[in-house]
């Protein structure tokens, strides 16, 4: 057999094994429940829920925002956000928050937010006159 | 609706371009078909008359795009918002130098960008690529003819479109009732430029970007046509020519993604290992393994076949890139990606074309590529370099299966409707683990593999030479890693391996280079790039491991979460204005701010001192934040960096004060705030008190301030927030607040503007204390005319006389009058009497012929309650009349309204991150694409 072909399979078989082991960087979108359930540090899916209070009082603390989500299952809970406000955070759609549960709150390191685009926006503004 | 004639529409434009793109697509196609009946029949009398045809239909096609996109600038020029395009890219107040940025910001705009470019590339093709140049622009024409369908926009059915216009009118993309008003143009506004978008690394990040992709076609060109013509050994150098162009390209672009991420948005860093930033490194990594591929091709005549695969690949993954990015797929984990248009099919099928088309035509062409049949000997250079290669492609395999997730989560939720789908927890960690060992592989085979020589046969006699220089390399690599450790805190073995690697990859590069090629120019570009490479590493490893966030507090959240590290949250710090704030070893302080149109920006310092308190160091940041167009709230935050030569201080504004970015909170606030009434003289001195309650006490402190009207304007009063109008009427007052050694200044301001009242009040922020002027002021300041009873005098110049316990004295005229209510208007005659009054008060009413008319306006003496009017003037005796009024009660205090309570609002809330070495990396990421461009050069200059 060719030496290259030696190198080959062994790097095919390194990439499998690290394949696998990759799968423990990943992990499903959970839930509320899940994360209470586990007590894990978990991503969480769900939409901001924009008739609850959102608190944020950086004089007070500038690394605390508080705010409700409703996630997939459609369970509310009050998340901490261990930073900022960040802009525009009114208008996100859909959030994706990482953290765990301690007692009712779900403390959260770190975010990402879908806004919805400014084309998108527009169209829904005038559609919401027409109606 | 389609009867409604609308007004003010420009269509001609668009019918021009959308004929121009058609004309355009069939051009390209016929360009594909002529070249390729020109490769076909090669040698053949007719070979000349299909390159004829080819050339001159590619050359229209190109000419068709052009005009395309000049009509798109002149409808963006022109700000024609009937058209989406503009309507969604262009707005009134967007400057010109953006008008680019506005229009790749689009994806319909970015096609053109990179179709622009493949004609460049086609005509530069089509002046030198001789013999080659039929096959490789039918390829070209064909990539074309797919790309050119993307912006066609054609209906073939009511439900199936063929690519998105860009120059679809608004109301053909929208169903509004603002079409049903046939001026409805006059209503539309432009949306304009995202303003993150609004700076100059978007005029040039995007084309160079666009180049380095459009240039990856240029290697797959020929690759098929080497192929297709099976001359499998003559198209690897003018390909290997190109692939360094493009490498060196492309990875400019992506770098100076990187230092826009890093210098004027505030990512925190250079590389996010976001989905479309590892997208567009994917087919920059294959293209370096084709080059050196394509190297041991030219050197030995090996890897001919991987040459072939590698830069296949490298268009593909160019491609498919522009999938991940263009189909929307990324939405939920990209912060870059498009948003979806409805063109994935078309991209699917771009992707499936030249897959099948390329590796279709490798299987058929496989038995004929030659290859030696003599295997590598290990110890030979190309062993080592196809070893490497492999490992690149390895790297890529990695990185694309991750970033792919989300296309894998779709597919298997077509089969699996429950499956959730799967994410990365923390991207970085996951790709630092694998692309760790890639790096480490890299850099010891880029340094392993100079020492060796192409096709070894007799390494016996040269082992002892490489055993040597390798010995003496890792003694000083291991030297090196030693020094660097102390400065590089290294936290895990892993890191030190891949330092120690870095390093040697530098050494023996630098070794080889010297004794070995001794300084021969042929292998100057492979030395900078190896070297490059490793001083990119090694800055990568200095600035994301020692990355300090300097402004993380470490008191503000303890016990709130549990294992909560001080470095991974807290990352914001308030800075109070004019207090120092003690960040790591800097002493900081928020010096002033300024707003300049919508820009605020803030000044702050940074102070280090040494052990005896003396500034060692001392500098200035000014990040700024944009406010939106009507000031309601922030539309952006750009950072500022101090740089030194061994590490950055970068800082970013997080968030102002609560009362800043909530209006309705500010609106509570003030409503909630106690004001206390004054009425005081000025130069008065008043106490003020303000309560201070302490915390987990039951008890307060008073303390005591003093405060004083300094000076009351009754013109031309200014305040921060207010912009003046003509005929305005303002009162301000300067007043002076002051505790123990402390003096603070406080402007309030009140203006009445028509029927309406303003109120401008003043706040002294670290008094708590804020100052309004009461209305009433107007009332005891400005009387009304009609209570007022004039008597009129006649009197001429140097006469004094007496009114009402006055002694008023006509000192002369002022033939240029200066009065607060006068304009000077052409064709006035105006004058001024100066009256003295008590031989201390000094009094200039005027008198005004405007259009044969005439005026007089009025002056008066506060103080006093004297009301001046000059009526008339007799030229013969050089007398005038004037009219006298005496208010009967002057009150002249002032009223005022103050609290004590009021929170300060003058802070913001910041981070600042240490990047250390960080110009390492740039400095490496810089020599090794210099390394690119010079190797392009010189084999240029070869051929």
């Amino acid at each position: 057999m060719k030496k290259l072909s030696v190198v080959l399979i062994a790097m095919i078989g390194v990439a499998i094994w690290l394949l696998t082991t990759a799968s423990d960087d990943m992990s499903t979108y959970s839930t509320f429940m899940d994360a209470s359930l586990s007590g894990k540090k978990v991503k969480v899916v769900g939409q901001l829920s924009k008739d609850k209070e959102m608190y944020y009082d950086p004089g007070k603390d500038p690394n605390y925002f508080s705010f409700y989500v409703k996630d997939n299952d459609g369970l509310e809970k009050k998340v901490v956000l261990l930073a900022e406000k960040p802009r525009d955070f009114e208008l996100s759609e859909q959030i994706v928050i990482t953290g765990k549960m301690k007692g009712e709150e779900f403390v959260a390191s770190d975010m990402l937010m879908k806004c919805p685009s400014k084309y998108k926006d527009e169209e829904v503004y005038i559609k919401g006159a027409q109606g | 609706m389609d009867s409604i004639q609308y007004i003010g529409e420009h269509l001609l434009p668009g019918q021009i371009g959308q004929i121009a793109a058609l004309f355009a697509f069939v051009a390209s196609s016929l360009a594909a078909v002529a070249y390729y009946f020109a490769t076909q029949k090669q040698d053949t009398s007719e070979a000349d008359n299909w390159l004829f045809i080819g050339r001159s239909a590619f050359v229209a096609h190109g000419l068709g795009i052009f005009v395309v996109i000049g009509i798109i600038f002149y409808i963006m020029l022109n700000q024609h918002y009937e058209y989406q395009y503009v309507q969604a890219h262009v707005s009134e107040d967007l400057p010109l130098r953006y008008i680019f940025s506005a229009f790749w910001e689009g994806q319909e705009g970015s096609f053109l960008l990179w179709m622009f470019w493949h004609i460049v590339l086609g005509m530069i093709l089509m002046v030198t690529a001789k013999k080659w140049e039929a096959p490789t622009l039918s390829v070209l024409a064909l990539v074309q003819v797919i790309l050119g369908s993307m912006i066609l926009g054609l209906y073939v059915t009511e439900e199936l479109r063929v690519g998105s216009s860009p120059l679809l009118l608004l109301r053909e993309t929208m169903n509004a009732p603002i079409f049903n008003n046939a001026d409805y143009l006059s209503l539309v506004k432009g949306n304009g430029l995202n303003p993150a978008l609004q700076n100059y690394w978007m005029t040039i990040h995007p084309p160079t970007l666009f180049l380095g992709f459009a240039s990856t076609v240029v290697p797959f060109c020929f690759a098929i046509a080497g192929l297709w013509t099976k001359q499998h050994k003559a198209w690897l150098k003018p390909a290997l020519r190109w692939s360094l162009f493009s490498a060196g390209i492309l990875g400019t672009g992506i770098l100076m993604g990187g230092a826009w991420a890093y210098e004027a948005l505030n990512f925190g860093g250079y590389w996010a290992c976001d989905p479309v930033e590892n997208a567009s490194l994917v087919p920059w990594l294959i293209l370096l393994a084709g080059i050196h591929s394509n190297l041991i091709a030219n050197a030995t005549g090996h890897s001919v076949r991987t040459s072939y695969i590698f830069y296949i690949l490298t268009f593909l993954f160019v491609l498919y890139s522009t999938f991940l990015t263009r189909s929307g797929a990324l939405g939920e984990t990209s912060v870059h990606a498009f948003t979806e248009m409805g063109l994935e099919t078309q991209l699917i099928i771009l992707m499936s074309t030249f897959f099948i088309l390329g590796f279709g035509l490798f299987a058929i062409r496989s038995k004929s590529i030659p290859s030696p049949v003599k295997e590598e000997a290990t110890p030979s250079r190309e062993f080592w370099m196809f070893i490497g290669t492999l490992v690149l492609l390895f790297s890529s395999i990695l990185i694309t299966g991750s970033t792919s997730l989300p296309i894998y989560n779709k597919i298997r939720q077509v089969f699996d409707p429950v499956f959730e789908g799967i994410v990365i927890d923390d991207a970085n960690v996951h790709y630092n683990k694998y692309q760790l060992w890639i790096a480490v592989f890299i850099a010891s085979l880029s340094g392993i593999a100079q020492y060796l020589r192409y096709r070894e046969v007799n390494f016996g006699k040269y082992a002892r030479r490489f055993a040597t220089h390798l010995g003496i390399a890792l003694a000083i690599t291991a030297v090196l890693t030693y020094l660097f450790s102390l400065w590089i805190n290294l936290h895990s073995w892993q890191y030190t391996v891949l330092l120690a690697t870095c390093l040697f990859a530098i050494v023996s590069n630098l070794d080889s280079f010297i004794s070995f090629s001794k300084g021969n120019k042929k292998a100057v570009g492979a030395a900078l790039s190896h070297i490059g490479f490793g001083v990119m590493i090694i800055g990568v490893l200095a600035s994301s491991l020692n990355k300090t966030v300097i402004s993380s507090d470490p008191f503000a959240m303890q016990g709130l979460f549990e294992g909560a590290t001080t470095e991974t949250f807290k990352k914001n710090i308030v800075l109070l204005k004019n207090n120092k704030t003690f960040m790591d070893d800097y002493e900081v302080t928020y010096v002033s701010d300024e707003t300049e149109k919508h820009i605020r920006t803030f000044y702050l310092n940074f102070k280090q001192r040494d052990e005896a308190g003396n500034v060692t160091e001392e500098f200035m940041l000014d990040p700024n934040i944009l406010y939106s167009k009507d000031f309601t709230k922030i539309d952006y935050t750009n950072p500022a960096t101090k740089h030194y030569l061994a590490k950055d201080v970068f800082t970013h504004i997080t968030s102002l004060s609560k009362e800043e970015i909530d209006p309705e909170y500010a609106k509570t606030v003030e409503d909630s705030l106690e004001y206390t009434a004054f009425d005081v003289e000025i130069g008065e001195v008043f106490p003020l008190f303000d309560t201070i309650k302490l915390d987990n006490l039951d008890t307060a402190i008073v303390r005591t301030y003093q405060a004083e009207i300094l000076e009351v304007k009754k013109q031309n009063a200014t305040h921060i927030d207010y912009v003046a109008e003509e005929g305005d009427l303002t009162i301000g007052a300067k007043v002076r607040v002051s505790f123990e050694d402390s003096v603070y200044y406080a402007n309030p301001i009140l203006v009445l503007r028509g029927q309406f009242l303003y109120s401008f009040p003043d706040k002294v922020n670290a008094l708590t204390t804020k100052i309004k002027i009461d209305e009433t002021i107007f009332d005891r300041l400005f009387v009304a005319e009609s209570d007022l009873e004039y008597e009129t005098f006649s009197i001429k110049q140097g006469e004094s006389f007496q009114y009402k316990g006055h002694k008023l004295t006509f000192i002369g005229f002022d033939k240029n009058p200066a009065h607060p209510a006068y304009d000077r208007e052409e064709g006035d005659i105006a004058v001024s009497a100066i009256i003295g009054i008590d031989d201390k008060y000094e009094a200039k009413p005027l008198y005004l012929i405007r259009g044969n008319r005439p005026f007089n306006l009025k002056d008066e003496v506060a103080d006093l309650g004297l009301h001046l009017r000059f009526a008339s003037i007799d030229p013969k005796t050089e007398s005038m009349e004037i009219m006298l009024a005496k208010q009967n009660t002057v009150n002249t205090r002032i009223p005022l309204a103050i609290t004590t309570d009021s929170p300060r609002s003058d802070y913001i809330v910041l981070q600042a991150i240490e990047f250390q070495g960080i110009n390492l990396f740039w400095l490496g990421s810089v020599v090794m694409l210099l390394g690119l461009f010079f190797s392009m050069w010189q084999k240029r200059i070869e051929n």
